[in-house]
């Protein structure tokens, strides 16, 4: 007990002298390391600075909810980055945990890290608030925090992403066009949210409507909600379609695959659509563009996590970084589509087709990861 | 104090003991296993991780006791946590009253659950689905978008030790009498003094003791003249106060709301696992909230145990799930003993 009590209050003494010594990442002017792989997000993107550590490192992934196909093929792609050459000497220790949709365990899980020494901590927040604390006793111990995906709104830490209100100006400008080929500037589309409350959700939708409220037509917009996923998107697209008789186009934010199979089954004209990436959607539209079904793919890579790690590495070395970093938005339109290139007819329609960034060096396939068994990434 | 009592005592609360010694082992395990073992940082860190689910639990628990389940808990903790974002900041005064309110909030939402169910004369289990949908509703009405304010010294204060609290409210933080508490985390002080002048005192009052008497047998409790609606009113009450302490504290730790109905329902089914873990029985009558509180904490230590061994990580929720399994387990192998089945039922 008295052993405790003693170093329980050289612990104390310890948090006295932080206190002071307000440590973390200084703000310096850029351009930062490696501009091809780190871009900016915009002009007016700050630069970090952390002190330069010596490696290896100790590096953690703390992810939230786990069970759809992105988060398990972002996990498999961590797996396999960390063994990939180019960064395998530079780690010392890799983990990686998931909590749940649970806030108090994912910043829990951060904590902890934290207090064991780990360098750097990758995750997707499961909200875009409340990491005050953690980012707090990050910047104490020196430790870089990279939120990835779903990213907080804060700009004390680094983050990485791809610029989901482009991506949703990208869509809604796609599909507007393609109306427009066919002589139509005003019409019903159906706008088939995700996750509701969360900042990719939110960001995509305003990037959609942003330009459908600029393009001057009359748009009657009738959203749902898909949740990102195929089964509940397929029932709500069912629904609508049910209701509303017919659409000039389809916005689509995630569970792609599934709307298409919706609009089969009610016999719904092909019509223009904008989706996500996953590999069902662009089997798809390669089959029935010839209808009607030109489609846009767009996605949010599994593989940010790549490069989120990759970032992290970067900063530890005592690179200039940039506090937000765009990575860029991986599209193919229905011209496009090549089978074995950037879609693939033989892996199932669940799976994400975007996984590579060779300006960063991240170059582990997909199809790759996915046919590796567990043990094999290990 | 002789062995007689404390055989008595073990012999009645056989499932709170061995929740008791299975937290005590596993969390021992930890924190050798832990680089950083023993230390204020690491138990202000698993303190913080698990009062939201503790409070949850322990809202669960009183319903359970009368055997019922509260499926509204995590909502109310959810709309509590989003009523707080809006009120807790300001002057000292304000940031009390909206503690008070949220908390009184809550409170009222479990009269509201207590009512429905004595006098709708609805099932628990149907009747706290429908209002824990309301709640949520309400919290996404409040708070459409994560965010919010909340006082970030208060956040400060309470998330970390003593020492931290008096620290950042200007009081002499390294006097002597301070320092043999000064590294205990303010998060599992709040828990217990809220069990202990809170459940402990309800659990020696008649309407407490009916509580468990109707979850005993209710058709005797009502012979024996009994305030069976009372209690149960009483019961989810003081369910929705203590959602509405978890909900208070996750709003101050995350100095934010956040309306994430998925985070809702797993906080109402984690909640259901505490309380079996803390050795409360789910068809009512034997158990009680402490227990759940210990329960709450053996579900977030044996999480913790993924940080520190290395396991692969898409295989973490099935083992996490077989552990689950075997704690619970353990609490029924009483089962394998007993002479006579009608023993189960006392």
């Amino acid at each position: 007990m008295k052993r405790l009590l003693k170093s329980a209050a050289a612990i104390a003494v310890l948090a006295l002298g932080t206190q002071f010594a307000y440590a973390g990442p200084e703000m310096v002017s850029g351009p930062g390391a490696n501009p091809e792989c780190f871009a900016p997000w915009s002009g007016e993107t700050k630069f970090m600075k952390w002190n330069a550590k010596p490696g290896p490192y100790r590096i953690a992934v703390v992810n939230g909810f786990v069970g759809n196909t992105w988060r398990i093929q972002m996990i498999k792609t961590a797996k396999a980055f960390a063994e990939d050459p180019a960064i395998k000497d530079k780690i010392k220790e890799f983990k990686v945990v998931s909590t749940g949709t649970d806030a108090p365990a994912q910043l829990g899980a951060i904590e902890d890290f934290i207090n064991q020494g780990f360098d750097a901590i990758v995750t997707i927040a499961v909200s875009p608030d409340g990491f005050d604390r953690v980012i707090r006793l990050a910047d104490k111990n020196d430790v870089v925090i990279v939120p990835f995906d779903n990213v907080l709104d804060t700009d004390k830490v680094m983050q990485v992403n791809e610029d989901q209100l482009e991506m949703g100006r990208k869509w809604a400008s796609f599909v507007l066009d393609e109306l427009k080929a066919s002589g139509k500037t005003s019409g019903k589309l159906l706008e088939v949210r995700g996750l509701p409350g969360n900042s990719v959700d939110r960001d995509r939708s305003v990037g959609i409507h942003e330009v459908l409220d600029k393009s001057g037509g009359t748009w009657d917009v009738v959203q749902v909600v898909g949740n990102w996923d195929d089964g509940t998107a397929q029932k709500v697209t069912a629904d609508a379609i049910a209701v509303h008789g017919q659409f000039d186009g389809f916005l689509v934010q995630g569970g792609t695959t599934g709307v298409v199979q919706a609009m089969m089954d009610a016999k719904h004209p092909m019509v223009p659509i904008a989706g996500e990436s996953e590999n069902g959607f662009r089997k798809l539209v390669a089959q029935h563009s010839g209808e009607g079904l030109k489609g846009i793919s767009i996605g949010q890579s599994p593989g940010l996590v790549a490069i989120a790690m990759k970032a992290a590495v970067s900063a530890l070395e005592g690179n200039v970084m940039p506090q937000l970093i765009s990575v860029p938005l991986p599209v193919a339109t229905y011209d496009e589509l090549k089978d074995g290139t950037n879609y693939w007819s033989d892996l199932p329609d669940n799976f994400f087709t975007v996984n590579e960034f060779p300006p960063c060096g991240v170059n582990v396939s997909g199809p790759a990861i996915m046919s590796q068994s567990e043990a094999d990434v290990k | 104090m002789t062995l007689a009592p404390l055989a008595r005592w073990l012999r009645q609360n056989r499932g709170f003991a061995g929740a008791l010694l299975l937290f005590a082992a596993i969390y021992l395990v930890y924190n050798l296993m832990h680089p950083r073992g023993f230390s204020a940082a690491v138990f202000v860190q698993n303190s913080n991780e698990a009062v939201a689910l503790a409070f949850v639990a322990m809202a669960q628990t009183v319903p359970v006791l009368l055997g019922g389940l509260d499926l509204s808990v995590g909502a109310v903790m959810t709309l509590t946590n989003c009523i707080a974002s809006e009120l807790v900041s300001g002057s000292p005064a304000q940031i009390l009253f909206g503690m008070v309110a949220t908390l009184l909030a809550g409170t009222a939402f479990g009269l509201m659950n207590g009512l429905v169910v004595v006098y709708g004369r609805i099932q628990p289990i149907i009747a706290t689905l429908a209002t824990g949908a309301i709640a949520m509703g309400l919290a996404l009405w409040i708070r459409p978008k994560p965010g919010g304010e909340v006082d970030g010294d208060l956040n400060w204060a309470l998330t970390n030790t003593i020492w931290d609290f008096a620290d950042t409210y200007g009081f002499d933080a390294d006097s002597p009498w301070l320092a043999p508490f000064a590294d205990l985390p303010v998060p599992i002080l709040i828990l217990l003094a809220i069990a202990v002048l809170v459940w402990v005192p309800f659990r020696r009052s008649v309407t407490g003791r009916t509580v468990y008497a109707v979850g005993s047998a209710e058709g005797a409790a009502y012979m024996s003249g009994l305030p069976i609606a009372r209690a149960k009113i009483a019961a989810f009450t003081l369910g929705g106060f203590f959602a509405a302490c978890g909900g208070l504290y996750l709003a101050i730790q995350t100095s934010s709301g956040n309306a994430d109905i998925q985070q809702a329902g797993a906080y109402t089914l984690n909640s259901i696992a505490a309380v079996v873990l803390g050795g409360t029985s789910l068809l009512g009558g034997a158990g009680g909230a402490i227990g759940s509180l210990v329960g709450a904490l053996i579900l977030r230590v044996i999480s913790f145990y993924f940080r520190i061994l290395s396991i692969d990580p898409l295989l973490q929720p099935l083992i996490e799930g077989l552990v689950l399994l075997v704690a619970v387990s353990f609490g029924a192998i009483r089962t394998l003993r007993v002479r006579n089945k009608l023993d189960l039922f006392r």
